[in-house]
């Protein structure tokens, strides 16, 4: 029997087919983790005391407090955070649990065999969420689309245009109009940077993983191991500050 | 979209994700940010309406001590006040009544003084007409025989007239 390679690759291996509906390996990874954190969010709230918090809510709303007052720092009004604080915080939780399952044992090893081009290729079963396209490219979009809804509910609609049409004809002139397509292209560039750098970090966590594995099994690879814990730790911060700065320049009138 | 699709991007794949990060979202909005912000913030409420109270009651507590202070104080300036004044009256009484008896005194001294003067003078008034008739007895006897009565009256009434 020769072994299968295992080769990896930008696009995420198909498992398995549910209909219509490929099943992608980090699709399976990502609904996992979905469920494992819709679960404990009902067992929060289930808990939840009002006078007499446990050691567990403690914990979280010592987290909670920490959080909100980041978030106070960059924002500068509470009403703000508030205001910005669930969509920062599901991107924060969820990007960071997707990021950290590629530190699972049986990264990129343990799956099945397909065959492709007369070759054996392994498609295993667990694929970090964030080494996807699919998933970076889906949170970049939702947080630049929140973003712009922030920025017309919070300045309406004339002056949140007026950010990025400026008529050539104003005191700046063709400066004003050229600074308005500049920021109307980098509100694209955003979807693209933010999409390409969480896809770019973690997949090549995985990679560097996969393959350190492969060349020295034991002891080698546990320092990689920490490093891309703290890898998908900032990423998971980068992505929800970044969005919580970009909202809030979003509020604000030139 | 060839480019697209080398990097993975497959459309089903990016709905279900999209349909999949809503669904979260929208859950630990519901079960885990509201309620737990809640929470926080009737937590914080209660504490700082509990500390605004204590404050209260504090202050409340210095003002009423300040008062019995006060009002302490106020009694026993009243206290001195007053004892000052029974003391200034009891001094006034007692100089008014010792006036009244040296008045007194001196009235009654001075009626008993009359009284003597006048007892003087009648005695001296008796003991002349006493000793007129002494007189006009022991001439009598040395004369040994009266005149009569009436020149006996009317020598008594020279006699009288010539001693005083």
């Amino acid at each position: 029997m020769t072994e299968a390679l295992i080769k990896p690759s930008f696009k995420p291996e198909i498992v398995a087919n549910v209909g219509n509906l490929p099943i992608t390996n980090s699709f399976l990874v990502t609904i996992i983790i979905s469920l494992i954190i819709i679960i404990g969010a009902l067992s929060i709230k289930k808990r939840l005391k009002k006078n007499q918090p446990g050691g567990l809510q403690n914990l979280i709303e010592l987290i909670f407090e920490k959080l909100l007052e980041l978030m106070d720092g960059i924002t500068g009004s509470r009403e703000q955070t508030k205001q910005f604080f669930p969509l920062v915080a599901t991107i924060f939780i969820f990007v960071l649990l997707v990021n950290w399952v590629e530190v699972l044992p049986g990264l990129g090893t343990i799956g099945v065999e397909q065959h492709h081009h007369g070759e054996k290729i392994l498609a295993p079963f667990i694929r970090s969420g964030a080494a996807d396209l699919n998933l970076t490219l889906v949170i970049a979009l939702i947080s630049v689309i929140a973003t712009q809804i922030i920025g017309v509910s919070a300045l309406g609609v004339k002056k949140y245009l007026g950010k990025f049409l400026v008529s050539p004809l104003q005191k700046p002139y063709f400066i004003g109009t050229f600074v308005g397509l500049l920021e109307i292209i980098s509100e694209f560039a955003k979807i693209i940077s933010f999409s390409f750098r969480l896809f770019g970090n973690i997949f090549a966590g995985e990679v560097l993983l996969t393959v350190m594995l492969m060349l020295v099994p034991l002891f080698v690879p546990l320092p990689f191991l920490f490093l891309e814990i703290f890898v998908g730790f900032i990423q998971a911060a980068v992505f929800a500050i970044l969005t919580l700065v970009f909202m809030k320049m979003a509020t604000e009138a030139h | 979209m060839e480019l697209l699709g080398n990097l993975g991007i497959n459309t089903k794949l990016f709905i279900a994700q999209l349909v999949n990060f809503a669904i979260l979202f929208f859950v630990l909005k519901k079960f885990v940010y509201q309620p737990l912000l809640q929470v926080l913030e009737e937590r914080k409420k209660k504490i700082e309406k509990g500390i605004k109270s204590a404050e209260q009651a504090e202050r409340k507590l210095a003002e009423i001590s300040e008062k019995e202070k006060k009002i302490l104080e106020k009694a026993q300036e009243k206290a001195q006040k007053i004892l000052l004044e029974a003391e200034r009256k009891a001094e006034e009484n007692r100089r008014l009544a010792t006036e009244e008896t040296t008045t007194e005194i001196n009235k009654m001294m001075k009626k008993a003084d009359e009284e003597i003067e006048k007892k003087k003078e009648q005695m001296l008034t008796d003991l002349k007409k006493d000793l007129a008739q002494l007189v006009v007895s022991a001439t009598e006897k040395v004369l040994a025989q009266k005149i009569d009565e009436k020149s006996d009256e009317k020598i008594i009434d020279k006699a009288i007239a010539e001693i005083k």
